[in-house]
């Protein structure tokens, strides 16, 4: 899913528009508000979503390599978070909708999950 | 502080006595707003290991000043949800930028205060200084380490480790890449790894490589800043078959290894965890991601944490 497309059907805001926003392309998502799930469970490309807005999130997605931020319950960015954001390279993005809904909504556009939690269904049928 | 320390500092400090504020402040301040609440600020407080803030209106206009005695008040008469503004303490008693250090002397010797905001001609606030900050410059000044360092040289003169993995020397000479770990903000933890990661990029190693080290330092990182209460080092050699990394804390040590490697164990704060850490997976992660690892670790002296990634 492009992430251009995934910021409509969020009502997402742009927090941070980093220059390719445009060309992402969203293969994989993973959510929490344990920055070490997603150091330990984590895909490049990734869609990071989470409701803690801190600089910690800025970083934890830098290191895995993550290719958005989407904050979840209409999280923004605090004041002493600006600075970094200015040097950040990942777009960040924020959405009214819980992080059940927006996972959910996610998941039903063909977002697989990042931990590959959801290949039981390949075992199914 | 006790007299005899007051005493050396002005003995000190009337070498240094022409030297402007603007120069020794800590700059800019952290401040809040009055309509603030309490509970808010006792956190900042904590998370910045701070003891007063400077209370500022629109444009840096100082109103008043919180500090960690008006907190105690509040604690005994008032409560957490009310505003800074009921309880700040109103009659500030300020320095200018243009003032300096005899004039910082001889106002903390009237007042006994904890600290004093400083002001620039425009009147907005533009730092504040308190003994420490005094302390801190004149330290530098005079050319003598802060105490941390004593033990710093220690270990840079030391100039080779000899690897519990391998068995072979790792060389400080030949160090690719050191980082030195600020563990005073939890804020700050992962620059380390950021900046490693984006060292091995330009070296032209391996993504997936670089994304098993770099998480592997931040979750080391981020045990350094959250447990050791004490400065700590990064350290990467980059060599033809491997990358090794050594990251080192001066710091309490690690109690339990065995039980610390257990995912889901972990002794970290409730401020620690509300930062998004402490869920026991540091270490795990650790070993999760390098080929090899070892935890020296002894109470009270700190931890070395060595792992290996082949290439």
């Amino acid at each position: 899913m492009k992430l251009s497309n995934l910021v409509k059907e969020l009502n997402a805001r742009i927090l941070h528009k980093a220059k390719s926003l445009e060309n992402i392309e969203i293969e994989y998502a993973g959510a929490s508000d344990l920055m070490s799930d997603f150091l330990a469970f984590s895909k490049p490309n990734m869609l990071l979503i989470t409701g803690l807005a801190t600089p910690q999130t800025l970083t934890t997605a830098s290191v895995i390599e993550a290719s958005a931020i989407l904050f979840v319950r209409g999280k923004t960015i605090p004041k002493n978070f600006l600075e970094i954001i200015e040097e950040c390279e990942i777009p960040i993005l924020t959405t009214d909708f819980s992080m059940y809904y927006t996972c959910a909504k996610l998941y039903q556009y063909g977002i697989k999950d990042a931990m590959e939690t959801d290949k039981e269904n390949r075992y199914d049928t | 502080m006790t007299p005899e320390s007051n005493k050396l500092l002005e003995k000190i400090s009337q070498f240094f006595s022409n030297i402007r504020i603007g120069e020794i402040m800590t700059s800019p301040a952290i401040v809040v707003t009055p309509e603030t609440s309490i509970k808010q600020v006792k956190n900042i407080m904590k998370i910045k290991k701070i003891s007063g803030l400077p209370v500022v209106k629109r444009g840096l206009k100082l109103t008043g000043i919180i500090s960690i005695e008006d907190i105690i008040k509040v604690l005994e008469n008032g409560k957490l949800e009310d505003s800074v503004e009921r309880w700040m303490t109103k009659d500030v008693k300020i320095l200018y930028e243009e003032n300096t250090l005899s004039d910082f002397m001889s106002i903390s010797q009237k007042y006994k205060f904890g600290r004093y905001p400083v002001i620039n001609n425009e009147n907005k606030v533009i730092g504040i200084i308190t003994k420490y900050d005094v302390i801190s410059w004149l330290f530098e000044k005079l050319g003598t380490m802060y105490i941390h360092d004593d033990r710093r040289k220690k270990i840079l003169e030391r100039e080779e480790y000899t690897s519990r993995l391998t068995g072979e020397l790792l060389d400080n000479k030949k160090i690719s890449f050191d980082f030195d770990i600020d563990y005073t903000e939890i804020q700050r933890i992962g620059t380390g790894a950021t900046k490693l990661k984006s060292f091995l990029k330009k070296k032209g190693i391996d993504e997936k490589l670089i994304r098993k080290v770099s998480i592997s330092t931040y979750e080391a990182e981020a045990n350094v800043v959250i447990h050791s209460e004490s400065y700590g080092k990064i350290f990467c050699w980059d060599f033809e078959d491997s990358i090794r990394l050594l990251i080192k804390d001066y710091g309490k040590g690690i109690e339990n290894v065995e039980m610390a490697m257990q995912e889901g164990f972990s002794t970290a704060s409730e401020e620690v965890r509300s930062q998004g850490f402490g869920a026991g997976m540091g270490l795990p992660n650790m070993k999760r991601f390098s080929d090899k690892m070892t935890i020296i670790s002894e109470v009270g002296k700190g931890v070395i944490i060595e792992m290996l990634f082949y290439k």
